[in-house]
């Protein structure tokens, strides 16, 4: 069973489509809880909710990492589960196109070198050392980190292993992108760097899910927002303004304190006309 | 001041309601500024800072091995393959003169190749006797090897019984090969960098997945270090007081064993999700290509040589 990029596919314009979906961790305790979402292409949504939400339970779901307990989840028009992605064409389609920037970049830098850990996709997926070698020199200058790429992982800073966490999955050359707490643990340079990337990420057309609590970067990362409660449901769905606006909600998921101060919107700079 | 009191001191708004215990500010040392008993490190403390210094050793090896020397430019696969032979080479010599002529060539290797002469000997030599020395101690003796007594220890039925010649002999060719095979590995491991280790060894036919785990494993292990360092400086920095070390350490590291290990499998777990994510599937493909350039057929010319010389002398001084 073959991802195929065709005209039925295109014309669909919601690449991601949760419905009714459940999930139990030891079949006892629940991380979500009837979850429906739908995710269009070039979209950028963000995963809002309190630690242990199920967020990131959520994202790993959509990195076909954990397949749910009860409920479907259909990506690019072909369902996902553990038994369809036995399929090696399947697989490798769905690898391709869906990339998961782990939270805890320790974990998804596993390589001895940064040059081996960047063609680690590339290469599982089939494509050839020339190719390969050739993507992990682009992406490396893209990000302006080749000076790392005979570093063992070890040496590095975690702002440095988040961009080689990056670099390893944008080899890949994913359509969709998701992020675990992309700015959790980096020093305020790093943040703003990885948050151009992001837009710069949506410019090019992919399609970018968070999932995140830091409500100082949600203007700049998203475009529509998913609110978890505590009980593991999506309570609200809105715009990045709709959702800072609605104070109520935002404490009653314990996104906020009641002394908490939110973040504006960015100034719009009007630039006139006359002289 | 009671508990009560401290809570009647704090507003009534939100706050947290602090324990008066809290808030009294103790020094918690000697006004006099005088010094207290010293007690030194327990077992637990030595082997941690081991860790650290294991640490800091295998960042200088990795220096060294980028460093450009001699045997840093030549391919690992043709230094593997020189080790074998050398191994065996040193393990069929007898002569004394042939093995001191291999440990020089060693030495002269590791100075060649931008290795610190006094470290590279201190590293042989620190496992030498710990490794080889307490085995072949009883080989001196009379009772093992029969010979010429040069130190007599004792009488038995009358006969002399101690060290022998012979036994001096033995014990020392042992010790001798020992040290010029740990020679030639540290001067391999310390000239080549851990990833082209790896690659050599496959290419030289390991299995992948058994490469594949090493490299993770080495991987792993200075994060693991890490944790471990980061569990006893916060047991550390709440130790204060004199404690009875060797039994706190040995709760310390029955406790922290067991979230080690919960860390460990959490790690492992997560570590499997981002290969899966990336399309792993069971069978691992490296980018690391190596070729052979005409420097490593020189090379492979001089160890050939080298060690038919070695073996020539060493029949010629047996005889």
């Amino acid at each position: 069973m073959a991802i195929e990029r065709d005209s039925t596919e295109l014309a669909d314009e919601s690449i991601i489509v949760v419905t009714g979906l459940h999930y139990y961790y030891l079949d006892r305790y629940p991380a979500l809880n009837d979850v429906s979402v739908e995710i269009r292409r070039g979209e950028r949504v963000a995963l809002l909710g309190a630690n242990g939400c199920g967020k990131s339970t959520m994202l790993k779901v959509l990195g076909g990492l954990l397949f749910p307990s009860q409920g479907t989840y259909r990506a690019f028009g072909h369902e996902v589960t553990e038994d369809s992605l036995e399929d090696v064409q399947m697989s490798a389609g769905f690898r391709s196109r869906v990339g998961l920037v782990f939270q805890n970049s320790d974990a998804q830098v596993f390589s001895p070198t940064v040059r081996e850990e960047i063609a680690f996709g590339p290469l599982q997926l089939g494509l050839s050392r020339e190719d390969t070698a050739g993507r992990v020199e682009d992406v490396t200058s893209m990000l302006g980190i080749t000076d790392l790429l005979d570093r063992p992982p070890y040496q590095l800073s975690g702002g440095q292993k988040k961009k080689v966490a990056i670099a390893s999955v944008l080899a890949m050359g994913p359509e969709v992108l998701l992020f675990d707490e992309p700015t959790a643990a980096l020093d305020p340079r790093t943040q703003y760097w990885l948050m151009d990337l992001i837009e710069q990420l949506r410019d090019t057309g992919k399609t970018i899910v968070h999932a995140t609590h830091d409500l100082d970067i949600l203007y700049r990362i998203a475009d529509r927002c998913l609110v978890f409660s505590e009980d593991h449901r999506i309570v609200a769905e809105a715009t990045p303004e709709q959702t800072l606006a609605d104070r109520d909600l935002l404490l009653r998921v314990n996104l906020i304190h009641e002394h908490s101060t939110l973040p504006r919107p960015p100034r719009v700079r009007v630039v006139s006309s006359e002289c | 001041m009671t508990r009560a009191a401290a809570s009647a001191a704090t507003p009534a708004r939100d706050r947290l309601a602090v324990p008066a215990w809290l808030l009294q500010h103790d020094m918690a040392m000697c006004p006099c500024g005088c010094i207290g008993k010293r007690k030194k490190g327990s077992y637990l403390a030595k082997t941690i800072q081991g860790g650290s210094k294991l640490l800091q050793q295998v960042m200088f090896g990795e220096d060294v091995a980028k460093a450009r020397g001699l045997m840093q430019r030549v391919d690992p696969r043709v230094k593997l393959l020189s080790l074998l032979g050398l191994l065996v080479v040193a393990g069929l010599s007898h002569s004394m003169i042939m093995l001191g002529a291999m440990y020089a060539a060693t030495l002269a290797l590791a100075s060649a190749s931008a290795l610190p002469v006094g470290f590279f000997v201190k590293r042989v030599w620190l496992f030498v006797p710990a490794f080889t020395g307490i085995v072949v101690l009883p080989a001196i003796l009379s009772v093992v090897t029969p010979g010429d007594i040069v130190l007599t220890l004792w009488h038995w039925h009358g006969s002399p019984q101690g060290i022998t010649q012979q036994g001096l002999v033995a014990a020392g060719r042992v010790v001798a090969r020992v040290a010029v095979s740990i020679s030639l590995v540290v001067l391999l491991t310390l000239t080549t960098p851990w990833i082209r280790l790896l690659a050599a060894l496959r290419s030289l036919g390991v299995p992948r997945i058994f490469i594949l785990i090493i490299g993770m494993a080495y991987r792993y292990i200075f994060l693991l270090l890490t944790s471990v360092t980061d569990m006893y400086q916060a047991r550390q920095a709440r130790t204060p007081g004199i404690v009875r070390h060797d039994r706190a350490a040995r709760a310390f590291v029955g406790a922290s064993v067991g979230a080690l290990l919960g860390k460990a499998n959490q790690l492992s777990e997560e570590v499997h999700q981002a290969m899966t994510a990336r399309g792993f599937r069971g069978d691992v493909k490296t980018l690391e290509q190596q070729r052979l350039h005409i420097g490593d057929v020189y090379y492979v010319l001089a160890v050939v040589i080298f060690a038919a010389a070695i073996m020539i002398g060493d029949h010629i001084l047996g005889h």
